[in-house]
């Protein structure tokens, strides 16, 4: 076997069995990391919307991008309250919050900060519960605002995390942006009896259809 | 046999102190600073590691003789990157939370110049047995030294290890332990320490000697 | 060979060299007494606990001194009165209800590893205060930013913190009036904010010729220019040039840090791109930055460029050659 040959099925056989390797182990992981996005979301959403027990997509293209909304709904098929992503920059990167919004469009219920890297244990603590509980039933009109060292006086007030004004800003922001999509794009009076169409497919109870699949997966 | 055993001990115990990574080869520095700022991400790097170095180190030992060398290091980082993917997805399917943690750093093993450095350096060279070994034993300092250095890190920025309270309530946490300014001061502080001990110990043996 | 520098206290700088009847003790003897007025005015407007967190500086910076030039077997040298000066700026630029611990942990730090693992006096890259100062900052970045008023202000019942002038400038775009910072009858550092007596602190100095003017002079300008143009295009949004040097650490900086032999340029063109350079940068970082303040890392950004500074500004003497086995290229190196 001249060297060209060598070389060349050394590479061949090589990638090709690692190939057939990594085909067999997305085969077991991709089911499994999709249940835990999943999982983490209807908790998101959950913590957001407390009363929820189950929840609908609804989906609208905006430009080019996409907006999400979920609409929580108890173990009757109610309507309790909508949740929505909002991202945007913070101190060091990203920061995605879960915001829960009455269906009257007046307070919101809850937030849950999903995605952070702020600093840690100055800016990362707007993911404790002590700054994301006063969020709970914040007046959302004119907007969300924060204030500094001080208690809040009006009722769309929450108290930004001393040292880490620009974090607690940043949240802030971003959750004042993602209530303007909202209302802009699911006008309160939609929520009513027939509500707006869900789309995609509806998720279930936590047992749902996926687990299933990554049992098969296995 | 026994002989045998003694020297495949001594390639295990070479990891440990005298060839510890990040401390005397001052290889796998970016990790070593990246993720240490708690234990269990730490240890969870350091037990990924490993595991990339282990298999790495056996598939390259057993295949050593029919790889050519031209094309060996392409070879290698095929099989680097195989490992790293097959780590990086089983902690994100199995422990989404340290998967999250460590971020971009699991996939950043396949560049760890550890593994590279033993498959050059030991695995194409030596036989099976001897390179497991070497693996075990280099990834095994290479935990020791992530937990470490997560150990002091974690303590003196969050006054706890592995979430454990070790130091009181009166202890205000250095938040600067946690951020990469004082990675770089607890790794030069460690270096110079291990530095301070070995050359006592050399001192010591020369006055024996 | 540097052992012997150190020992012998030798300032190697560019020539010329002249003999004169100076010596380190003497010049940081004449400094610790130019901040004088600057400790006296801290304990006016911040009390005894001033004065303590002062002296804790102090002491631990000279202990640390000493317990590190007697593990190493090195002369012990802290009557030069260099570590008193570096324990003496921590402390003035600490807030007044700082933790002493963290006053005690920051003075090591800006010894140890700002000052003595570089060598020792002459040898360190950063100024060993202000990089004690970052560190804290770092470390305690809560306590390092939470201000009292001064004494001098009766205090609000329910207000528990201060604002300082920058934080109320940079975040509510309100100016607090100059008398007030010139006097320092503001929430700050504790020897920071009193300008008046920092300023009779410096002037003497100038005036027993152990400052070089340009450097003060650059530093300030630099932020009252620089600053003042953003003043000019809107005075609504941006504060007006003597703010910017009345202001937060800019003064202190200014005669006692921008001014330190050891970590500023020999040269005098070095010396002004040292200073203006600095003083652009912490009117870029108050404005644009994340924090209210930044007279701390312009300087310790400037200091890392000093060695490069001071080579590319040597004076080329004249009939200079060119070095060993080098053709001296046309037009100077």
């Amino acid at each position: 076997m001249n060297n060209v040959t060598k070389m060349f099925l050394n590479l061949v056989i090589i990638g090709a069995v690692s190939g057939a390797i990594l085909a067999v182990v997305f085969g077991y992981a991709d089911p499994l990391i999709q249940a835990n996005k999943e999982k983490e979301l209807k908790e998101a959403i959950f913590v957001v919307l407390p009363e929820a027990k189950d929840y609908r997509l609804h989906e609208k293209t905006i430009g080019k991008e996409k907006f999400t909304v979920y609409e929580g709904v108890d173990a009757g098929g109610n309507p309790v309250g909508v949740a929505f992503k909002a991202d945007g920059g913070g101190f060091q990167g990203n920061i995605g919050v879960m915001v829960g919004l009455n269906l009257d469009y007046l307070r919101l219920k809850g937030i849950k900060i999903l995605d952070q890297v702020e600093t840690p244990g100055l800016g990362n603590r707007i993911g404790e519960p002590a700054f994301e509980g006063q969020f709970k039933n914040v007046e959302i009109t004119p907007k969300v605002e924060y204030i500094k060292n001080r208690k809040p006086e009006k009722p769309n007030q929450i108290k930004a995390i001393t040292g880490a004004t620009i974090s607690s800003d940043a949240v802030v922001k971003n959750i004042n942006n993602a209530i303007a999509k909202a209302l802009a794009n699911f006008p309160k009076d939609g929520w009513g009896k027939g509500g707006y169409a869900p789309s995609g497919v509806e998720s279930s109870t936590p047992t749902g259809v996926r687990k299933e699949t990554h049992d098969g997966g296995k | 046999m026994a002989e045998n055993n003694v020297s495949l001990w001594g390639e295990f115990k070479k990891g440990l102190w005298q060839d510890i990574p990040p401390f005397r080869l001052v290889l796998g520095t970016c990790p070593t600073l990246a993720v240490t700022n708690s234990v269990k991400n730490g240890v969870a790097m350091g037990l990924a590691t490993l595991f990339v170095l282990f298999f790495s180190n056996i598939i390259i030992s057993a295949v050593r003789k029919y790889i050519s060398s031209q094309v060996r290091i392409a070879a290698y980082v095929v099989i680097i990157a195989l490992l790293v993917t097959v780590a990086d997805l089983f902690l994100a399917a199995v422990f989404p939370a340290i998967s999250k943690a460590l971020g971009p750093y699991v996939p950043l093993i396949v560049v760890n110049c550890i593994i590279l450095g033993r498959a050059e350096g030991y695995a194409q060279k030596n036989p099976v047995v001897p390179s497991m070994i070497d693996a075990l034993g280099i990834g095994t300092g290479y935990i020791i030294s992530l937990a470490v250095m997560s150990s002091i890190r974690e303590a003196l920025g969050f006054g706890s290890i592995l979430g454990f309270k070790v130091l009181g309530d009166w202890f205000e946490p250095w938040i600067v332990m946690i951020l990469p300014a004082g990675a770089f001061i607890v790794f030069g502080s460690l270096i110079a320490a291990i530095n301070y001990i070995s050359q006592r110990k050399s001192a010591a043996q020369k006055a024996l000697g | 060979m540097s052992e012997t520098l150190n020992q012998e206290k030798l300032l190697v700088s560019s020539s010329p060299h002249f003999l004169k009847d100076e010596s380190i003790p003497k010049i940081m003897h004449t400094v610790i007494l130019a901040l004088i007025p600057a400790v006296a005015a801290s304990v006016y407007f911040f009390g005894l606990r001033a004065l303590l967190l002062i002296l804790v500086c102090v002491g631990v910076s000279l202990l640390t001194e000493y317990a590190f030039q007697k593990i190493r077997n090195k002369p012990v040298t802290i009557y030069d009165g260099s570590a008193i000066i570096t324990g003496m700026l921590l402390g003035l630029t600490l807030p007044p209800d700082f933790t002493l611990f963290g006053a005690i942990l920051g003075s090591f730090f800006a010894i140890c590893v700002g000052k003595q693992l570089y060598g020792g006096l002459g040898f360190n890259i950063f100024n060993p205060a202000l990089l004690g100062r970052a560190f804290l900052m770092a470390t305690y970045p809560v306590f390092m930013t939470t201000w009292a008023e001064p004494r001098t202000i009766a205090k609000a019942v329910d207000a528990v913190t201060a604002a300082t002038p920058l934080a109320l400038a940079k975040f509510e775009g309100k100016f607090a009036p100059l008398t007030d910072l010139f006097i320092g009858n503001v929430a700050g550092s504790i020897g920071e904010t009193s300008v008046i007596a920092i300023l009779i602190g410096g002037l003497y100095l100038r005036y027993k010729g152990y400052i070089n003017w340009k450097l003060p002079l650059g530093y300030l300008g630099a932020m009252a220019v620089f600053g003042g143009i953003f003043w000019l295009i809107n005075p609504v949004k941006y504060p007006n040039p003597l703010f910017h040097i009345f202001a937060g650490g800019a003064m202190l900086a200014a005669w006692f840090m921008v001014t330190d032999m050891v970590t500023s340029p020999v040269t005098p063109l070095g010396q002004w791109i040292f200073a203006l350079a600095g003083g652009v940068l912490a009117v870029v970082i108050r404005l644009w930055g994340g924090l209210p303040e930044g007279v701390m890392y312009s300087i310790l950004f400037m200091n890392a460029f000093v060695p490069l500074i001071n080579k590319h500004t040597r004076p080329r003497v004249f009939g200079e050659g060119a070095k060993e086995g080098e053709i001296a290229p046309l037009g100077g190196s």
